[in-house]
């Protein structure tokens, strides 16, 4: 060992090493969060605040929307699910206004008639009312009702 | 060499954290048998509505408790009438608890979302504003981590807590601003009659007031510990002092006692950067 009296340490002041370090990592902390930020907002609300164009708005702006893809909310009309041998065709509607749909793909299992759905796809063609899509999502209401209990029950004893 | 004795200090929770917590637990089993035996099918969702009851007071207590009761903590931590360490030890027990269940909120919201939607996950106004809440809130516990002194630490974190809430109303609204996949409100919606009824709305309400409880609870216990942790850090910084003191005076042979005066081996004393463990 050295003699005590020669090592002596300066005192942490402002600026010292220590603090610097803590300083950097803090603006790293900062940059961190900045940069998730930007990215969430980017990736997600940028390109969908509003999620979906429902189909009022969809054959409104069907000129400028083309044949480039979006998504569009309906409700499915009871009566035109039509099972394809590459997915499911159906109409989906709001109100009078109405637009055919092609689907690829297997649909949800909630999927159902007079059910809010979002598809996601592009119209066939400049101007056409018919929308192509790969891709169904079901969007349930908040409303929660009881099946009919015990109308149906399985060997098992439980009621679907 | 000093040995330092290992003292197990045992921790008797107040009576009061006692019941809440006995209570939380009778309410959630009570809530998971009438979530999954009693209450029956939807007519839509089938047995899928069974998440109802989990997945609305996951998100409750994440969103208006645990934020919420930070944001409020920290505000009357940064007001200098009401300053005191209490304050910051429960916002910061607060959000962790609360990080916690944001992340339930968003895990059980997949699962839900899975067989409903038909997706996992989807960038809607309301998923993406929750998973931003999540971050922002990760990064307060990060903030947190920072080594420096306890009143600057707690300065810097309420202010940190106070802007993270800003998106709690953001995700709260989300689904009324923008069109979303996610539904909207069932109980606090714009007329505030809840959509759903007999037993199921009261399972639902049950649902609510059980995991409340398990919020109360895991809030109380996790204050303890960061009470603790406050001590133990501080009795073992004066430990750790004096066995420093104690090597520099050696040859003075004065170990141990207020060998700080003579300042030959200095190592500089500071308050405590670090709390905890």
């Amino acid at each position: 060992m050295t003699d005590a009296s020669t090592i002596e340490r300066p005192p942490p002041l402002q600026g010292s090493p220590t603090t610097r370090r803590t300083r950097r990592r803090l603006w790293f902390v900062a940059a961190v969060l900045v940069g998730a930020l930007v990215f969430l907002l980017v990736e997600g609300l940028g390109s969908s605040l509003d999620y979906f164009d429902t189909v009022d708005q969809a054959l409104a702006h069907r000129a400028t929307l083309g044949t480039s893809t979006f998504r569009l909310e309906g409700v499915v009309v009871p009566g035109t699910i039509r099972r394809t041998a590459v997915g499911t065709n159906f109409t989906v509607s709001e109100g009078v206004e109405q637009v055919a749909v092609h689907n690829v793909g297997s649909p949800p299992e909630l999927f159902q008639q007079n059910i809010p759905v979002v598809v996601v796809g592009h119209f066939s063609r400049v101007g056409s009312e018919l929308f192509l899509s790969n891709q169904i999502m079901v969007k349930h209401s908040a409303n929660y009702i009881a099946a009919h209990p015990g109308r149906v029950k399985a060997p098992n004893g439980s009621v679907r | 060499m000093s040995t330092s004795e290992k003292t197990v200090t045992v921790v008797r929770r107040p009576r009061w954290l006692r019941v809440v917590g006995a209570l939380a637990l009778v309410s959630t089993a009570a809530t998971v048998w009438l979530g999954l035996w009693v209450t029956p099918p939807d007519a839509v969702q089938k047995n899928l509505v069974r998440l109802v009851y989990l997945h609305p007071p996951i998100a409750w207590v994440a969103l208006y408790l645990a934020f919420g009761l930070s944001a409020l903590a920290s505000l009357l931590y940064l007001w200098r009438r009401t300053r005191s360490m209490f304050w910051d030890r429960l916002a910061a027990s607060s959000v962790e608890v609360g990080v916690v269940f944001n992340a339930l909120t968003l895990a059980t919201g997949m699962i839900w979302g899975r067989p409903t939607w038909g997706v996992w996950w989807t960038w809607d106004a309301r998923l993406t504003s929750t998973a931003l809440l999540l971050v922002l809130f990760l990064g307060y516990l990060a903030l947190r981590r920072v080594p420096v002194d306890p009143e600057v630490r707690a300065r810097r974190c309420a202010v940190a807590a106070l802007i993270a809430f800003v998106d709690v109303p953001i995700v709260h609204f989300s689904v009324i601003w923008w069109q979303t996949l996610h539904q909207g409100a069932t109980v606090l919606n714009a007329n505030l009659s809840p959509t759903i009824h007999g037993s199921m709305a009261w399972t639902l309400l049950l649902g609510f007031i059980a995991l409340t409880l398990v919020f109360v609870w895991m809030v109380g216990v996790r204050y303890q510990i960061e009470v603790l942790a406050d001590r133990t850090g501080a009795e073992r910084l004066e430990v750790s002092l004096a066995e420093r003191w104690a090597e520099g005076d050696l040859d003075s042979s004065t170990a141990g006692g207020n060998g700080h005066a003579n300042g030959a081996n200095g190592s500089p004393v500071r308050s405590p950067t670090r709390v905890g463990q």
